[in-house]
C-alpha cells in the first residue's frame, strides 16, 4: 500500500464541491430515512453503491485527462501501483463512511427505542465494503477506458443494454439474450449477501466465486488498459 | 546503475491519423549524451521534440530503435529515482498547495519523510518563490510562479538527469536568469541535462551541445562550448563623413578586444565576440583606435544563424 497515494486519491477526489454535496446527500438522507421507518432497521440505509459511484466517478479518467499523469508517471511509481492505490482509497474511503454512517443511524434507532443487534450491524457494514470495494474496481476499469467522467457514460450504457437485453429476452423467450443482460447489470454490481454466514447457512460459493472474479477481471483488465497507455500531448488529436 | 548517459539508437515513431492516415514524428534519431552535459534540443514546432522527449522519458513507445539512460529502459523505477521532469505543458493538482504538491512529489520519489517538510521549503527558496507561496493553493499562482514551482519539483532529490520542456516558458527576467544559474550549478554537480526551448539564447548560454531537429530527424549536432568564444555577432557603423578606416585598424581593434573581424564594407564591419563584456571591450578599442563609431547592433546569435542555415530553421 502506498498511503501517499492513497491519501492524495482522497484528498483529490474530497475537493471537489460538487462531490462534497452528493456525498452529503447520499450520507443524510438513508440516515434521515432510517430514522423515520425505524422498524425496518439498518435496511433503509440502502447500500454504499451510491456513495462508490460519486466518490469513484473519474477514478483513473479524470487524472488522464488533466494531463496530472505525466509528472506522477516520471517518478518512480509503477502503473499498477497508482491503480491499485486509489481503487483502495475510494474503497476503503466508502466503507469508512458508510460505517460511521451505520454508527450514526444505529444511535439515532437506539434513541427511537429499535436497537440494532451486533449481526445486524456486522451484516451491513461487510454488505457496504463488498459493495464499496467491488463496484470500485468496476469504475476503475471503466475510467481507464475512458477520459474524464466516461466510466459514468459506460455504467450508464450497460445498465441500459443490460436492461432491455433481459427485456427482450423475456417477451422473446430467448433465456441466453435474457441471460447476456442479466450478466451485464450484475457485472457493474458486484456483490454477494453476507446474512448466509451469520444465519449459519451455507453461502454461495458461485456467487462468491463470481464477486471475486469480477473484482480481479476488472482491476486486472485495467492495468492492462493502463499499462498500454501512451503519455503525451504529442499523441493526441 | 553505470554512469552510460543517455543512449538514442534510431529512433522511430509514427502516429496514426484517421482515415489510415500516419504522422512520423520521429524517423531514425541516433545520439548519445554523455554524463554531466547539458545538451539542447531546438527545432521548429511540430518538429518531434516533444515526441523525443516522450520517447526519453518512457510515455511513449516508440515503433523502432531504443532509448537507454544508464543502460536502462527509461520506465525503469531505477532510472525514475534519478530523474527530474519538467513538461512544457505543466499541469498540476491544483487543489493542492504549493508546499503540498512538493512534498507530495517528494513522498512519489521515495526520498526520506525525515526531510521532507525542509526539502520542500529549500526547493521552493531554489527557485525563488517565497514560503508564503508555498502555503497558497496552486489555482492561485501565476503562468511564471507554476514554471517555478514545476522546476522545484523536478529539482527534488537531486536528480542525476533532468529533463526540462521549455523551461523558462511565461518566467519573467529574472527568473529566466535564476533558472539559468541553477542549470549552471546543475552542470557543476555533474547533472545531465536535456534541454528542449525555443529560447535560442538560453540555450546557447547553458548548452554544450544542441540538436537541430526537422521533421523527425536530427539535422546536425552542433557543439557550442567550442565556438562559445566568439558566440555573437556584433555590427558596428561608423560616421559616413569620416575617413573609412583601414582594415587592418580594425582587425588590431578586435584583436585587442578578444573579438574577431569577420567583414567589413563601406561604413560598417561585422564582429563576432563572446559575450556583453567582449562587445563592450571591442566598442572601446574601436574608438581607442580613432574609428567613429556611430551605431554598434548585435545581430543573431551563433546559434541563431546555424539554426536559421539548417533546415530545421527554414533554409531551402
Amino acid at each position: 500500500m502506498n498511503t501517499t497515494l492513497i491519501l492524495a486519491t482522497l484528498r483529490q477526489r474530497l475537493t471537489s464541491p460538487i462531490r462534497l454535496g452528493l456525498l452529503a446527500l447520499l450520507f443524510f438522507m438513508p440516515i434521515g430515512a432510517a430514522t423515520l421507518m425505524y422498524q425496518n432497521g439498518l435496511a433503509t440505509l440502502g447500500d454504499s453503491y451510491g456513495l462508490t459511484l460519486v466518490l469513484a466517478a473519474g477514478l483513473i479518467g479524470q487524472d488522464l485527462s488533466s494531463g496530472v499523469l505525466q509528472l506522477l508517471f516520471a517518478r518512480p511509481v509503477r502503473r499498477s501501483e497508482y491503480l491499485i492505490n486509489r481503487w483502495l482509497a475510494v474503497s476503503f474511503g466508502v466503507t469508512a463512511l458508510s460505517l460511521v454512517q451505520a454508527v450514526v443511524a444505529v444511535g439515532l434507532l437506539g434513541m427511537r427505542g429499535h436497537p440494532t443487534s451486533a449481526q445486524e450491524f456486522m451484516i451491513f457494514a461487510g454488505n457496504s465494503a463488498l459493495i464499496a470495494f467491488g463496484t470500485a474496481a468496476v469504475v476503475a476499469l471503466f475510467s481507464s477506458l475512458l477520459p474524464g467522467f466516461g466510466d459514468l457514460a459506460l455504467l450508464l450504457v450497460f445498465q441500459l443494454v443490460g436492461g432491455v437485453l433481459q427485456m427482450v429476452g423475456q417477451f422473446a423467450a430467448r433465456p441466453l439474450v435474457s441471460r447476456i443482460g442479466t450478466e451485464m447489470t450484475g457485472f457493474i454490481t458486484p456483490r454477494f449477501d453476507l446474512t448466509p454466514f451469520f444465519a449459519g447457512v451455507d453461502p454461495s460459493w458461485a456467487a462468491i466465486a463470481a464477486y471475486a472474479s469480477t473484482v480481479t477481471l476488472s482491476l486486472a483488465l485495467a492495468i492492462v488498459v493502463l499499462n498500454r497507455r501512451e503519455l503525451s500531448y504529442a499523441s493526441a488529436g | 546503475m553505470t554512469d552510460a548517459g543517455i543512449v538514442v539508437e534510431s529512433l522511430r515513431k509514427t502516429y496514426r491519423r484517421g482515415a489510415g492516415g500516419e504522422v512520423r514524428a520521429l524517423d531514425g534519431v541516433s545520439l548519445t549524451i554523455a554524463p554531466g552535459e547539458i545538451f539542447g534540443v531546438i527545432g521548429p514546432n511540430g518538429a518531434g521534440k516533444t515526441t523525443f522527449f516522450g520517447c526519453l522519458l518512457g510515455f511513449l513507445w516508440p515503433d523502432a530503435g531504443s532509448v537507454t539512460i544508464d543502460g536502462r529502459a527509461p520506465d525503469d523505477l531505477a532510472v525514475r529515482r534519478v530523474t527530474g521532469y519538467l513538461p512544457e505543458r505543466l499541469v498540476m493538482d491544483r487543489w493542492m498547495c504549493g508546499l503540498d504538491f512538493l512534498e507530495y512529489h517528494h513522498a512519489l520519489a521515495g526520498l526520506p519523510a525525515a526531510t521532507r517538510h525542509d526539502d520542500a521549503r529549500a526547493a521552493l527558496e531554489r527557485v525563488g518563490l517565497e514560503p508564503a507561496a508555498g502555503e497558497r493553493p496552486i489555482r492561485k499562482y501565476s503562468r511564471g510562479m507554476l514554471q517555478r514551482l514545476g522546476f522545484a519539483q523536478a529539482l527534488l532529490g537531486h536528480p542525476r538527469y533532468l529533463f526540462l520542456d521549455e523551461p523558462a516558458s511565461g518566467v519573467d527576467p529574472a527568473g529566466v536568469v535564476l533558472f539559468r544559474r541553477i542549470l549552471a550549478d546543475l552542470k557543476g554537480g555533474g547533472v545531465t541535462v536535456l534541454l528542449n526551448s525555443h529560447q535560442l539564447e538560453q540555450v546557447e548560454r547553458v548548452c554544450d551541445r544542441v540538436a537541430f531537429v526537422s521533421r523527425g530527424k536530427v539535422e546536425a549536432i552542433e557543439t557550442l562550448a567550442a565556438g562559445a568564444a566568439h558566440a555573437r555577432v556584433l555590427r558596428v557603423r561608423w560616421a559616413a563623413a569620416a575617413a573609412a578606416p583601414v582594415r587592418a585598424t580594425l582587425e588590431d581593434a578586435a584583436v585587442r578586444a578578444g573579438a574577431v573581424l569577420n567583414s567589413a564594407d563601406g561604413a560598417q564591419a561585422s564582429f563576432a565576440v563572446a559575450d556583453d563584456a567582449g562587445a563592450a571591450r571591442l566598442l572601446q578599442s574601436l574608438i581607442g583606435a580613432g574609428v567613429p563609431v556611430a551605431e554598434a547592433t548585435p545581430e543573431e546569435s551563433r546559434l541563431e544563424r546555424l539554426f536559421l542555415a539548417t533546415p530545421a530553421g527554414g533554409a531551402p
